[in-house]
């Protein structure tokens, strides 16, 4: 009863007007950046960053309305799938199997507040699993010395990947670039590393420009070189009827997603594609010949929206209570939360007990808001996203650069963002992962000061990392994780793209 | 073709030696060398970062294709933009300078010249305007700062 009392004092936090007002605006933000294609949910989160700290937010409100983008962002991924048979972001591939036919069945409308239901239920059922794991799994976590946390660490590398990733080598040679940068500065014993006297230098690489860079201005170059500024034509949304009996009808769909999508994202290494794609698939499998999927069944659009939904919310887990990221975009908010000087893990539930319990609270009424948001909004956002991407790039760019250059008022940290860009547009045409980069520059300084500590307690003594059982066991997961994808990974990537490619013509 | 890994291969392999052998160079801490220092993190992470791009040069990914010809100048324009634009916010101020490298890109992009640079400069005007009076945030005005003073 204690965890109620908690998020009793959440939404006390959240219904502020203030923290209200710019959970809104982040919903509103976060869907027209997810239904986008292209500009993911890491990227956009990634952008409104700078954002939170030129507005001067409180930490509590930064993240209200960075989390409420997060939400937003993986409802608005849903709009081009259905409409365009375009996924937003990669978790909503599986909604074009069935959006996309609804839609040309003259059912847009219907096709887009079904799944913005199906949404809803996945995120609400997820959130309530997070408020019950979350405080269990924090209390957990706390009996973690610097081997455990070190041996943590590793796995949340060795898992990001996720059971679909593709070479598991370059998620790791891509760490330990991520890990290198992080080195850059002076060290907790007064240590120079890496600074080649430069005094820029001295405070080491502000991990936000990395990411900013990284993922917006590679972004705008990939679509420079894909000539895809014109846009992807026009968009029809027809007059919206829907009973209520429809809206029952795809209930059970959709709790049967949200719990999927929950376990998917709390596990590592699965992720909201995998939520989205085993939804689907045993939605498929239970109702069996009575569904039409493939050819426009509301189900079909119900259950990969709830799991994708279900997963991200499921993903706040591990971040919120051991500071280990599952994902991208997840990685993107612990960077913000250390950016705000909060250590993510066991002790913020104690010691930031406001702040954690005021963005679950946030989660949930932002889904609500997203409700209300895009039911009857869904028009203006499909207006929004037939702007062409030649006049919408390069203004985000300019929001990229504003908020880069508010934060420090310096030209030479411009400078940097665009040689990061540069250096992700290289990485991505070489495949190499950019995630595991960010978690890396992250992760880096907590992973060092770990291990130090390990040895420093053992006197260099190196076995001292795998000297429990809770930190072999890590050990073993993350070895199994990395080893994993390489075995099953081509055949669960071979059925995934089998079933997109299902009544899927133009792909 | 598989050359894109190795070359990289090959370049990591290069960075991870030369970074692997810095951590060997930093000045001892005060107070005594420890069993672990400022250098033990980085050279396993030199290990690590030699050790998967040995493995990249010998086992390589086939290949993407890079962009060509006409493709790559507009790469190289749109960084060079970026760059400019870095090079000439203070100077020329937030406007002007928003105006022409959102512009270009704009341009560049393929939408009609005069729609691009509009777009630029109402873009320009627009943000300008919210972290002036919104936000209550200095963006340089640059050689707009003429109109300041009247």
């Amino acid at each position: 009863m204690e965890t109620l009392g908690y998020l009793m004092d959440g939404f006390g936090v959240a219904l502020q007007p203030h923290n209200l007002m710019f959970a809104l605006m982040g919903a509103f933000l976060g869907t027209l950046i997810g239904a986008l294609p292209g500009l993911g949910p890491a990227n956009g989160v990634a952008i409104l960053i700078p954002l939170a700290f030129t507005l001067g937010l409180k930490p509590e409100t930064a993240l209200i309305m960075l989390t409420a983008v997060y939400a937003g962002a993986m409802y608005g991924g849903r709009i081009s799938s259905i409409l365009l048979n375009i996924p937003g972001d990669e978790p909503a591939m599986m909604t074009c199997l069935d959006g996309y036919p609804m839609a040309q069945k003259g059912k847009a409308a219907e096709a887009l507040a079904i799944s913005a239901i199906a949404s809803f239920m996945g995120s609400l059922i997820a959130t309530v699993g997070l408020i019950m794991l979350a405080p269990l799994l924090a209390r957990f976590a706390l009996t973690f010395g610097a081997a455990e946390y070190f041996a943590l660490f590793v796995l949340a590398f060795a898992t990001l990947g996720g059971i679909t990733g593709k070479n598991p080598v370059k998620t790791i040679l891509a760490a330990a670039i991520g890990l290198m940068i992080a080195t850059v500065g002076i060290d907790s014993t007064g240590t120079q590393r890496y600074t080649f006297g430069s005094l820029h230098l001295y405070e080491g690489i502000d991990f936000i420009i990395a990411i900013v860079g990284l993922f917006a201005i590679s972004e705008l170059l990939f679509f420079i070189e894909d000539r895809a500024g014109g846009g992807k034509g026009p968009m029809i949304v027809n007059k919206l009827k829907l009973s209520w009996r429809e809206v029952l009808a795809i209930m059970p769909t959709s709790i049967r997603g949200g719990v999927l999508g929950f376990i998917a994202g709390v596990l590592p290494g699965a992720g909201a594609s995998l939520g989205s794609f085993i939804s689907y698939t045993l939605e498929k499998k239970i109702l069996g010949k009575k569904g039409s999927f493939g050819e426009g069944d509301p189900r079909g659009v119900a259950a990969p929206e709830a799991g994708n939904n279900g997963a991200s919310s499921g993903a706040l887990v591990p971040m919120l209570t051991l500071g280990v990221p599952g994902s991208g975009t997840t990685a993107v908010l612990l960077a913000l939360l250390i950016s705000m000087n909060i250590t993510p893990g066991p002790l913020m539930f104690t010691q930031n007990a406001d702040i954690v319990w005021g963005v679950i609270a946030a989660l949930l009424i932002g889904n609500f808001l997203l409700l209300l948001l895009n039911i009857p909004m869904v028009g203006i956002f499909v207006k929004l996203l037939s702007v062409p991407p030649m006049y919408l790039l390069p203004i985000v760019t300019m929001v990229a650069f504003v908020g880069i250059y508010s934060i420090s008022n310096s030209a030479f940290d411009l400078y940097f963002m665009v040689a990061f860009g540069v250096l992700g547009y290289f990485l991505r045409k070489l495949e190499i992962p950019l995630v595991p980069i960010i978690l890396g520059l992250l992760l880096g300084p907590e992973m060092e000061k770990n291990l130090r500590h390990t040895l420093d307690i053992a006197d260099g003594d190196w076995t001292a990392l795998w000297d429990s059982g809770l930190a072999i066991g890590l050990w073993v997961v993350a070895i199994v994780g990395l080893i994993l994808p390489v075995i099953v990974g081509p055949i669960l990537r071979r059925r995934m793209q089998a079933a997109a490619g299902h009544g899927n013509q133009t792909d | 073709m598989t050359l894109n890994d190795r070359i990289f291969g090959i370049l990591m392999l290069v960075l991870a030696v030369a970074y692997g052998w810095g951590a060997t160079q930093f000045p001892e801490p005060f107070g005594g060398a420890e069993s672990v220092g400022p250098e033990t993190f980085p050279k396993v992470i030199a290990v690590v970062l030699a050790l998967s791009s040995l493995y990249l040069i010998v086992k390589p990914d086939p290949d993407n294709a890079w962009p060509k010809g006409r493709i790559v100048l507009e790469l190289v324009i749109a960084v060079l933009v970026l760059i400019a634009y870095t090079l000439l916010l203070e100077p020329l101020g937030f406007i002007v300078s928003t105006l022409l490298a959102v512009g270009t890109l704009c341009w560049r992009m393929g939408a009609a010249p005069v729609r691009a640079f509009v777009t630029g400069g109402v873009a320009g005007v627009v943000v300008f305007l919210l972290f002036t009076y919104a936000l209550d945030l200095a963006l340089p005005l640059g050689v707009l700062s003429v109109l300041e003073g009247s």
